[in-house]
């Protein structure tokens, strides 16, 4: 039986039955924007800047499984406009200062507002106020860059086996949590070996006195743009992770 | 009249002839009548913050979205509004109706935006100008530099003439 496949942009790209279409394009090199998005977690679908049409309809395509003939439109300036939107809209919501960050350069949402070509926050800044906690010895975390989106609660939750993190609040109060009576970091088991410490996409969980050991213009997405890094992002797993 | 809830279809008087349908006005079967002495601007600001208050967080949109509305809303409501709240409420209503992860993100700019088109005059008469306005008041923001001065002479307020202070790309 010939392999199903699906037209990306008018790109046909082939696909099992059961991949999603982030599964697939991950897997035929084809860049679609995310950062909830994890190919070791299970998705979730929250972020929505992997948004495409599919016949027609908007969809995440992390959570919308690939179907034969489907045609999906990806890379089109309608699209990318409202992923620029949404960007600006998680910068406004946080505080994203990049300059003094030490992800930066490392940073899934910074590398893609650069690849959409996000030139302002454009809305007002909501200026949070989120305490960072540095009770830990090995962890620092700076909840101001949390971009919610759950890959350290679902890392923690389902391959550290410790339910470290969770999200609480509601609305746009909504936040990032550390699961202890205290509410402090020391107060849990969290140590560097989780996976949990190695998954933020955005500069939230640090590791102390490992400050800028890779210079500024020798990073990640100052080497490459995230766009054309789909094969890297594709195998992200435990071993591999930066 | 509000037909279906919050995140119904708003009818001005002259819609009053259509019909109760699936294929035409849909509802749930909640109704909410607004007499003529009801300012909708107002009835619409508090849909909006309605929706802000629902909206769980999951999804980027809906989350950052309805509070996004809320404060052009808002700042409409102090006087300090333009058009530019205007485009960027219809701006947010396209990005909310197809991105967001349920039916809530969906609609929760249908009453602001249904009364945005029919009932116009109602926001309008509220905006400050047709062009841009900065939520930020330069000469408010002076006034504890004044009271620490002792200050309060005409050079120690901003007259605000040039409008250029603020703008966003």
């Amino acid at each position: 039986m010939k392999q199903p496949t699906f037209l990306l942009d008018g790109m046909p790209v082939p696909f099992e039955e059961g991949q999603t279409i982030m599964d697939a394009a991950m897997a035929a090199d084809a860049f679609i924007p995310h950062l909830c998005h994890h190919p070791e977690f299970k998705p979730q679908g929250s972020c929505k800047l992997c948004t495409v049409k599919a016949n027609g309809r908007h969809v995440s395509s992390c959570t919308m499984q690939a179907r034969d003939g489907m045609e999906v439109e990806n890379n089109t300036p309608d699209l990318n406009d409202k992923r620029r939107t949404l960007l600006q809209m998680l910068f406004v919501e946080g505080n994203h200062f990049c300059p003094s960050c030490e992800k930066s350069g490392n940073c899934m949402l910074q590398a893609l507002a650069y690849e959409l070509e996000m030139l302002s926050p454009h809305f007002d800044q909501f200026y949070p106020d989120r305490p960072v906690d540095a009770s830990h010895p090995d962890v620092l975390l700076d909840f101001n860059r949390c971009i919610l989106c759950e890959l350290c609660v679902r890392a923690s939750r389902d391959v550290d086996g410790k339910s470290v993190f969770a999200l609480s609040g509601r609305g746009i109060g909504k936040h990032l949590i550390v699961n202890a009576e205290s509410g402090r970091l020391a107060d849990t088991d969290f140590s560097l070996l989780d996976r949990a410490a190695h998954v933020c996409p955005v500069g939230v969980i640090l590791e102390k006195r490992k400050g800028f050991a890779v210079p500024i213009g020798q990073r990640l997405y100052d080497e490459k743009p995230i766009g054309q890094q789909m094969e890297r992002l594709a195998a992200r797993t435990a071993k591999v992770e930066v | 009249m509000q037909v279906s809830g919050a995140s119904g279809v708003c009818l001005a008087m002259h819609e009053f002839s259509r019909r109760i349908a699936f294929e035409d006005v849909p509802t749930a079967g909640a109704f909410m009548v607004f007499g003529a002495h009801r300012d909708m601007f107002e009835v619409a600001r508090n849909f909006a913050h309605f929706f802000a208050h629902e909206s769980c967080g999951f999804c980027t949109p809906c989350r950052v979205g309805t509070s996004l509305v809320v404060r052009c809303m808002d700042k409409i409501a102090k006087g300090l509004g333009s058009q530019h709240e205007i485009r960027e409420i219809f701006r947010i209503h396209r990005l909310l109706n197809v991105a967001s992860h349920c039916g809530l993100g969906q609609a929760a700019c249908n009453p602001v935006f249904d009364t945005l088109n029919k009932f116009r005059p109602a926001y309008e008469r509220r905006l400050r100008s047709l062009d841009f306005e900065p939520a930020f008041d330069l000469d408010g923001a002076l006034a504890s530099a004044r009271q620490m001065t002792g200050r309060d002479d005409p050079g120690a307020h901003f007259v605000g003439e040039s409008q250029g202070f603020g703008v966003h790309p």
